[in-house]
């Protein structure tokens, strides 16, 4: 009863609240909270000046431009060039598939690990887990890179060195077409996994004791108390957090820029490498960057958009 | 909900299009496209046509891309140059991973230098944008190139011209398809130094052992290498230093394979040979693995005695050079991981004692790999070995000091930076060996070491002070700026270069030839980018194997027939 009481206050409140709000008018709201507003000022310029006014640039996707020259109109001339590349929608699927799983694995591995931790009893063993499987994250992919290739490496790789002690061929696990997309996965996870968990272990502390204490008592086991109580609880930060990343997906890059090379091309080449590589034949043809840029953000939206009308049709409410 | 989503989205998109068509071309930045009308301003001629004077600019604005970083001394370097010209040096040097993206951000700002260093790769395209002047007059007429310069000995300052000549290009900066012979052949930089190359090391002290054995298959007692049927010219130094392995290196690619095949047998973790990848990112293309190329070009080239360019991809030779590095890896005489080899991870193998032949550059390496290998093992030899019968070492297009159409006095700039440069005399000694100094002691210990070199004798000669590169290096200094050991003139260089630095490097002059900067236009370089990489990928899929050589050059040409079409239009049309 008691808590039924606190529940409905703060609401009762705030409805209270709106519907004097709705009468002051716009010019009395503003005057009203006008430190909040104030203090709002910094972020509004910030917003402005560093995430609307680039958006200025986009203007250069419809053009021909270098920095040696006037930009000239040329419509939708760098569209056209840019889908009629069949290297380019390899590298859009490759950058979509590789994406897409590393995302989902992410959201497993990262969930599955932060559930485990839920249920470490000692604190200090808990901390020296978390320490260890955060540490891979603040090394850079270029040493990542470096430590996966020395492993992995067929001529003196310790893996492949197992692998010939039990009587198997070595793997040239980097060159390799089948091969590569698997090793691509573990070495993210291996590395991101960790940290990934961070936001769902600060979930996972924020659940009330009560519910698993009223399930205990209904009889229900750690396994049924994780279903009906912890991933439901969870589940509004898993939405958040995928649809986060998912706004992220086509920006790919290190990862596969330090592990790819020549062979694997088909199966690992992404649109940031690819439009590096145009890059570095130094066409410097910004326009053409622009429009691969343009095209990259079109996706992520929607993108957005789909995990948002997916997240309305699961949980009954979206988050943009 | 997800109305609202929708009309957001929405705005969103009509709000983005509105500035997209309201903004459609921006303002564009003026270069300097009159600079010539300006000429008099600036150059005063003789009666006779010749140059007389040109007018000292009040302030220079360079941009550096190597060596001359803060910690190599860039303030004293600064002003050195002040006090030796009377130019204020406005002096810059962006990180070398963002160096183009610096300077292109410079001209789209408007805040262009007057002269900057430029790479090959990327010295056309700059000339055929209109970033460039176009110096080819002022080179003509220049004290330099007409032997009017005189060093510190009082001798005429001569200059190698294949270096000059090497960066003369067709500017494709009209656009209009239509080239005059007035356009041909243009200058639009300066080379700082000789470009460089790569030569065969190979491990001496297993060639000796193996020879001596009579394991190799082959002997050359009596008789010296040579190149394009005559003998090689060696210098001192490198007989000093390397003749005694000379009677055992391969002459011919069969000698190769019977070396690689002997280094192979040696020791069960030897790797015969490896090379960081199997193709070069950027041109020459075909810079490693000579041996194995051979006469193969994997790149549009002219060939000698034609006017037209040919895909170097689908010549038959290209067929018979993926079938030797097939053989050769499937056999194990190459590195097994040559793909993903990096320029350091296959330099590391090669110090870790454990590869038998590597291609690397030569002169300063030369020295860094010796070194680098008695680290590991003390009686290891890095010999550089002469190019077997077969080939030939290839020489990149040296680097560029490139004055932009930004300069208000371009023939200024020429003259105080360029020819400075490479006066055989305080400028060149400034540009090449950097600054004076001395070492201050407190007691036996090392104080402070103020510059890079210090006078023994004035002029004749001196000492080097400081470490180069790395400070924890125990080398000694060998360049300021401009690496002095390739350098393009006759300086008389008062500070000695060890035997190991020049004499690879003579012995790869005598060896090699310039390539020539590739002829770049915006198309062209759209379509290289796909040509680049799907010739990685078929040279990588043949030598593992997974293709036949013919099959191979078959899905390039399959693949890349469009932008194939291209290049043959654009270079040949």
């Amino acid at each position: 009863m008691a808590s039924t009481t606190k529940s409905v206050r703060p609401t009762e409140q705030l409805g209270r609240l709106q519907s004097k709000n709705k009468k002051r008018g716009i010019g009395g709201r503003i005057k009203r909270y006008a430190n909040f507003y104030v203090m709002f000022i910094p972020v509004l310029v910030i917003l402005f000046l560093f995430y609307y006014l680039p958006m200025y640039g986009i203007k250069y996707a419809f053009t021909e431009f270098t920095p040696f020259g006037e930009a000239t109109w040329i419509g939708l001339d760098n569209f056209t060039k840019l889908f009629e590349a069949q290297r380019f929608w390899n590298a859009f699927n490759n950058t979509l598939f590789l994406s897409i799983i590393n995302l989902v694995l992410s959201m497993v591995f990262s969930v599955g690990i932060a559930l485990l931790m839920n249920e470490i009893g000692r604190l200090f063993i808990k901390k020296v887990v978390q320490t260890v499987i955060y540490l891979p994250h603040f090394l850079s992919w270029v040493v990542v890179a470096g430590i996966f290739t020395i492993i992995l490496s067929q001529e003196t790789g310790v893996v492949n060195l197992i692998l010939e002690k039990m009587g198997f061929d070595r793997i040239d696990f980097l060159t390799n077409e089948g091969w590569w997309r698997s090793i691509f996965f573990f070495i993210n996870r291996w590395k991101e996994t960790g940290w990934g968990t961070i936001i769902f272990i600060a979930a996972l502390s924020g659940i009330s004791p009560d519910l698993y204490e009223a399930a205990e008592i209904d009889g229900a086991g750690r396994l049924k108390q994780t279903w009906y109580i912890t991933i439901p609880s969870l589940m509004n930060t898993i939405l958040v957090v995928f649809i986060l990343n998912l706004a992220k997906i086509m920006n790919i890059f290190e990862s596969v820029f330090v592990l790819y090379n020549a062979s694997v091309y088909n199966v690992a080449d992404v649109i940031q490498t690819y439009t590096y590589r145009v890059g570095m034949q130094g066409t410097f043809n910004y326009g053409y960057s622009t429009a691969v840029g343009l095209f990259k953000s079109v996706v992520a939206l929607v993108l957005v958009g789909f995990s948002n009308i997916m997240s309305s049709k699961v949980t009954g409410k979206g988050i943009v | 909900m997800k109305k609202n989503f929708a009309a957001r989205a929405a705005t969103l998109t009509v709000a983005l299009s509105v500035i997209a068509g309201l903004t459609a071309c921006g303002e564009g930045r003026e270069l300097n496209p009159n600079v010539y009308e300006n000429k008099n301003q600036y150059v005063k001629y003789a009666e006779d046509g010749t140059l007389l004077e040109i007018q000292k600019p009040d302030k220079i604005k360079l941009v550096t891309d190597t060596n001359l970083t803060v910690e190599n001394g860039q303030e004293k370097f600064r002003d050195e140059y002040v006090r030796l010209t009377g130019i204020d040096l406005d002096l810059e040097q962006p990180a070398h991973n963002q160096y183009y993206e610096k300077i292109n951000l410079s001209f789209a700002g408007g805040e262009m230098p007057d002269i900057m260093e430029v790479g090959n790769t990327y010295y056309p395209n700059y000339a055929n944008y209109g970033a460039l002047f176009d110096m080819t007059e002022i080179w003509e007429e220049s004290d330099l190139k007409n032997g009017r310069l005189k060093d510190w000995n009082g001798d005429v300052v001569t200059i190698n011209e294949k270096y000059v000549d090497a960066l003369k290009i067709t500017s494709d900066k009209n656009k209009d398809g239509i080239i005059t012979e007035d356009e041909k052949n243009r200058l639009y930089g300066f080379p700082m130094a000789r470009g460089n190359g790569t030569v065969t090391y190979v491990r001496g002290d297993w060639l000796k052992e193996l020879g001596e054995a009579n394991k190799l298959g082959y002997n050359h007692k009596n008789d010296a290498p040579t190149y394009k049927g005559k003998a090689i010219d060696f210098d001192e130094g490198f007989i000093e230093e390397f003749g005694e392995y000379m009677e055992y290196m391969p002459r011919n690619y069969d000698e190769f394979l019977s070396m690689l095949r002997a280094f192979k047998s040696k020791r069960a973790d030897i790797i015969p040979i490896t090379a960081a990848g199997l193709i070069n990112s950027e041109a020459p293309y075909d810079i490693y693995l000579r041996e194995f190329y051979q006469d193969a070009r994997p790149d549009f080239y002219m060939p000698e005695g034609s006017d037209k360019y040919v895909d170097g991809m689908s010549e038959p030779k290209m067929i018979d050079a993926l079938q030797r590095m097939r053989d050769a890896f499937k056999e194990g005489l190459m590195d097994r991981e040559i793909i993903t080899n990096k320029t350091s991870t296959s330099r590391n193998k090669f110090y870790e004692d454990k590869v038998g032949c590597f291609n690397y550059w030569s002169g300063m390496w030369c020295k860094t790999l010796n070194q680098d290998l008695q680290k590991k093992n003390a009686d290891g030899v890095a010999v550089p070995m002469p190019p077997l019968a077969e080939t030939e070492y290839i020489e990149r297009p040296p680097t560029a000091l490139a004055i932009t159409t930004a300069a208000q006095n371009p023939w200024g700039v020429y003259k105080w930076i360029c020819e400075f440069s490479h006066d055989g005399n305080d400028g060149q000694m400034l540009f090449s060996r950097g600054v004076e100094g001395e070492v201050i002691k407190d007691g036996d210990k090392v104080k402070e070491i103020t510059g890079h070199y210090k006078w023994i004798e004035e002029k004749k000669s001196a000492e080097a002070l400081t470490p180069m590169a790395s400070p924890d290096s125990k080398d000694l200094v060998q360049k300021g700026w401009i690496s002095p050991e390739l350098s393009i003139n006759s300086f008389p260089d008062p500070i000695y270069i060890e035997d190991k630095i020049t004499s690879s490097l003579d012995m790869f002059a005598k060896t090699s030839r310039v390539n020539p900067v590739p002829k770049m236009t915006l198309n062209i370089a759209d379509a290289m980018t796909e040509i680049s990489t799907i010739r990685e990928e078929v040279i990588a899929k043949v030598v593992k194997g997974e293709k036949s050589p013919q099959e191979g050059v078959k899905e390039y040409e399959t693949r890349a027939s469009r932008e194939i079409a291209t290049m043959m239009k654009e270079l040949n049309g």
